[in-house]
């Protein structure tokens, strides 16, 4: 039976041509109508060591890159010798073989499919081809359509000139040609066109950079790190077009620095970083939250502390973008699950501080950031901006007002009788320095009190399922995608169980949390950090008592780790969970 | 964008004070700099409402409190990148820094190179007393050597940094260095400053009676030498030796260096016109190359 939803892994050397022949194949899927789910690894060497790139793609939305793969394609000996634990039965492998290529052990029930790509390049004259001759192989097997595939290659290659799209077209037809005597024994196919949607494939790090630009975003100061520095490129590419700048600084204090200062001078503006900028941040974003200016810094989380290993996914900085700052400095906090989210959360966290007049973190994940999805194009007409509020010119002008709501008109500098005074001392509502007990307090009322709205200004979490549910799933960041794939198998198999996806990671949408847990018998937290960072915000926030998950070992979960981890709370006589009544 | 011109008014040094009452202590010698900070302004013809002043942390960087300006009162050390994304962000307005030698060249000091090579349209205006007053008396960057102060009772054990020679190195395209008991020569290097477009960066020697008792008014007006007329200022090797002596010992005092490169902003001005930026641009051409 052929099966709907398909994995095909692309296993070889850097410089091999991996990357390209996974982006050939996400986008011929893409473009005859599947959805489309793509994760990679690179070598830590810019040329050589072993490279990965993995297109999952379905009719249906996939949320993540899958427990594993279907069909492995091994371009050298490595990447089969990497890979061969994966190799279950009934996995398909097809590989380079004889001249220049190798030979395997079959591991049992594999479906093997030996193809002479290094020899068929050879004799085309060029190493580089072999992965062309790899793509019109797997075009034969899986049923990748030929016609899109053609002209996917078409657009490709025909802006290079020369004889590029010639060269590429050939050797792909030659990998065809190759098939012509093979007999497929696996049961994988790539469904069938359907009408095509008007889709991007688009990574969660460019993502969060359209999202900037579609949110109006007008400067941005850069300082390179992992795994974010393709938000930089994104922006400095396309921010120009729109009037604004990027700039890089020369260090990630000098970066949050420059968003403070083109902030303050009234344009909307960000940074993005990783942890180990953030936690540099710390001081200036206390500066954001007293001065009251508008800042975004987007966190791609990796993996920590220290160095940590910065290639690898990890949602551990949690604590961080809550707390990171001394003294009582108040922000918010937000999350996203997919790159649909990288996009459209983006342009909400710069209308939220904006709005707020505060410090705004949106935290990304390594898993994320080099992740290709297919996600609705978005329309940027519809795009809904949030101006922070100004002066509106009448009477004494006053900084720091106390209001109502919390919010104080801002001014632009160059606006005739408003100067004033944005400063990181205490003060009172004109500027000037108070160090008073009354009015310190009379302060921090005012910047914690104008976030008690933020949960009510856009949808802070997301529940899955409905009615009573004998577990109950918290996910935060990508994470989400994985429970999102082990619920609804879960509940294929007849087993009640809920998800509960917080987007407002702080301040924490705490109704919406225990609304959710009155509803389950249990409540897990699965988190990819060791100390389970939401677990412990649950707990000192709510009144519930979660069951914490946690890996640490700097990839996502599998859709099955979460289902066996489900599984085995049901089958646990223990009450971990005190139901809320 | 309109970088760095700017419509002159006609004000007076006092249209720039602010209603807050000035406090350092008594014979400090940031008064007198202040004062030449409203005379260059008035000379320079700045609106105040088109002005921003910012400063990081300090007995210097409470000045923007004194003047009639809006401003920012930052971090320690951060006033220069604040400003940098302040002047980008407005290239219409005028911009400057006004801080200490500790906020600076120590805590500061990362940023300094950046701004003089990027030559953010900024003017600087260190206030170098050499010595941390705010904190009651430890030594700075600029203290000199052997400083028996707070944390150093036996001495300080580094050698003086020259705020001169570092600023020229790294491209600075304005550099003056002024005297806190000479306020006119003062008034007129900041004015030169707040005129010319670039990163202009002024030294401003000023003695703090509190915590620093190596450096005084008398000791001052001995070692500071008037930069001799003759000084080509668009000669950086000669600005580069007048700049090497420089030291609390003996002190050029005027313009040691003015030349014209293309600024941070104007740089940023030429990309936007080179890709055709415009407010109103079709974000759909951007969407359409992610098309699969």
């Amino acid at each position: 039976m052929e099966k709907r939803d398909l994995v095909i892994r692309i296993a070889g050397q850097g410089g091999e041509g991996v990357i390209s022949m996974g982006d050939f194949i996400a986008a011929a899927c893409a473009r005859v109508g599947q959805e489309v789910y793509t994760f990679k690894t690179f070598p830590a060497e810019i040329k050589g060591g072993y490279a990965m790139y993995q297109v999952r793609t379905s009719r249906e939305p996939v949320f993540n890159p899958g427990d594993s793969f279907d069909i492995l394609c091994a371009l050298n000996e490595e990447a089969f010798e990497f890979n061969r634990h994966l190799l279950v039965p009934g996995t398909a492998l097809v590989y380079d073989h004889a001249d220049d290529g190798f030979t395997p052990v079959i591991p049992d029930g594999v479906h093997a499919y030996p193809i002479p790509m290094s020899k068929t390049a050879k004799e085309l004259n060029s190493h580089r081809s072999k992965n062309m001759v790899a793509l019109g192989a797997l075009s034969v097997l899986f049923n990748i359509d030929e016609e899109t595939l053609i002209t996917v290659l078409t657009d490709k290659f025909e802006s290079k000139g020369g004889n590029a799209l010639e060269f590429n077209l050939n050797a792909f037809k030659k990998g065809k040609g190759l098939m012509d005597t093979v007999v497929k024994t696996d049961p994988w196919q790539i469904d069938d066109p359907v009408e095509p949607r008007d889709v991007l494939i688009i990574s969660g790090n460019a993502g969060v950079g359209l999202g900037a630009i579609m949110g109006g975003l007008k400067f941005f100061s850069a300082y390179p790190i992992t795994p974010a520095t393709e938000i930089a490129k994104f922006v400095a590419t396309h921010i120009p077009k729109v009037e604004g700048v990027l700039i890089q600084a020369e260090d990630e204090i000098a970066s949050i620095s420059q968003v403070l200062g083109a902030s303050y001078a009234g344009k909307r503006a960000m940074t993005a970083t990783s942890g180990p900028g953030l936690a540099l941040m710390g001081e200036m974003l206390g500066m954001a939250s007293m001065s009251e200016t508008p800042v975004l810094v987007v966190d791609v989380q990796r993996g920590g502390p220290a160095t940590g290993m910065p290639t690898k996914h990890e949602q551990s900085d949690l604590f961080l973008a809550i707390h990171g700052s001394h003294g009582d400095a108040p922000r918010i906090v937000l999350s996203v699950e997919d790159v649909n989210d990288c996009i459209h959360m983006t342009v909400e966290a710069l209308n939220l501080a904006e709005h707020y007049q505060c410090p705004v973190i949106l935290l990304s994940d390594g898993s994320l950031a080099f992740s290709t999805q297919t996600v609705p194009a978005p329309k940027p007409d519809a795009v809904r901006i949030v101006d922070r509020k100004r002066w509106d010119g009448l009477g004494e002008y006053k900084r720091y007002l106390q209001t109502e709501d919390g919010i104080s008109p801002m001014a632009d500098p160059g606006t005739p009788g408003a100067m004033h005074v944005a400063t990181g001392l205490e003060h009172g509502p004109t500027g000037a320095p108070n160090y008073s007990a009354s009015n310190h307090e009379a302060m921090h009322r005012k910047r914690f009190g104008k976030l008690s709205t933020v949960v009510d200004s856009f949808t802070p979490a997301q529940v899955d399922g409905d009615g009573e549910a004998e577990v109950g799933v918290i996910a935060w960041g990508s994470t989400i995608g994985v429970v999102r794939e082990a619920i609804a198998r879960l509940r294929r198999e007849g087993i009640k169980v809920k998800g509960f996806y917080p987007k407002l990671m702080y301040p924490m949408p705490v109704r919406q949390y225990e609304d959710f847990a009155r509803t389950c018998h249990k409540i897990l937290v699965p988190e990819v950090n060791y100390q389970g960072q939401l677990s412990h915000f649950i707990r000192a926030e709510t009144a519930i008592n979660p069951i914490s998950f946690t890996i640490c070992g700097g990839i996502p979960f599998t859709p099955n780790q979460i289902m066996k981890k489900i599984k085995e709370i049901l089958s646990c006589s223990v009450e971990h969970t005190t139901k809320l009544t | 964008m309109f970088c760095g011109t700017y419509n002159k008014v006609d004000m007076k040094p006092a249209d720039y004070k602010s209603e807050v009452p000035v406090v350092w202590c008594p014979g400090c010698g940031h008064y007198g700099i202040l004062n030449a900070i409203y005379r260059a302004l008035a000379g320079a013809g700045v609106d105040p409402s088109q002005l921003i002043c910012i400063s990081g942390i300090g007995c210097s960087s409470r000045t923007p409190y004194f003047l009639h300006s809006y401003k920012m009162h930052t971090l320690h050390g951060r006033a220069g990148p604040v400003a940098t994304g302040a002047q980008l962000a407005r290239s219409d307005l005028t911009v400057m820094v006004l801080g200490g030698d500790g906020d600076g060249f120590s805590i500061g000091g990362g940023h300094m190179p950046h701004m003089a090579r990027k030559n953010c349209n900024l003017t600087y205006v260190l206030f170098d007393n050499g010595i941390y007053g705010l904190t009651k008396g430890q030594y700075s960057p600029t203290s000199r050597p052997e400083m028996k102060a707070y944390t150093t009772p036996y001495g300080g054990p580094e050698l003086p940094m020259n705020p001169l020679l570092y600023m020229l190195t790294y491209g600075a395209t304005y550099v003056a260095q002024g005297f806190a008991g000479k306020p006119s020569v003062c008034a007129d290097l900041i004015k030169g400053g707040l005129e010319h477009q670039g990163f202009a960066y002024i030294n401003i020697y000023s003695q703090c009676p509190s915590f620093n008792s190596m450096d005084t008014v008398e000791s001052y007006r001995e070692m500071v030498e008037p930069i001799p007329k003759e000084h080509d200022v668009t000669d950086l090797g000669s600005a580069m030796a007048l700049a090497y002596d420089s030291g609390r010992g003996r002190a050029p005092m005027g313009l040691l260096y003015q030349v014209s490169r293309p600024t941070l902003d104007e740089r940023m001005e030429a990309i936007i016109q080179g890709v055709g930026g415009r407010a109103d641009y079709d974000i759909n051409r951007i969407i359409d190359q992610y098309r699969p």
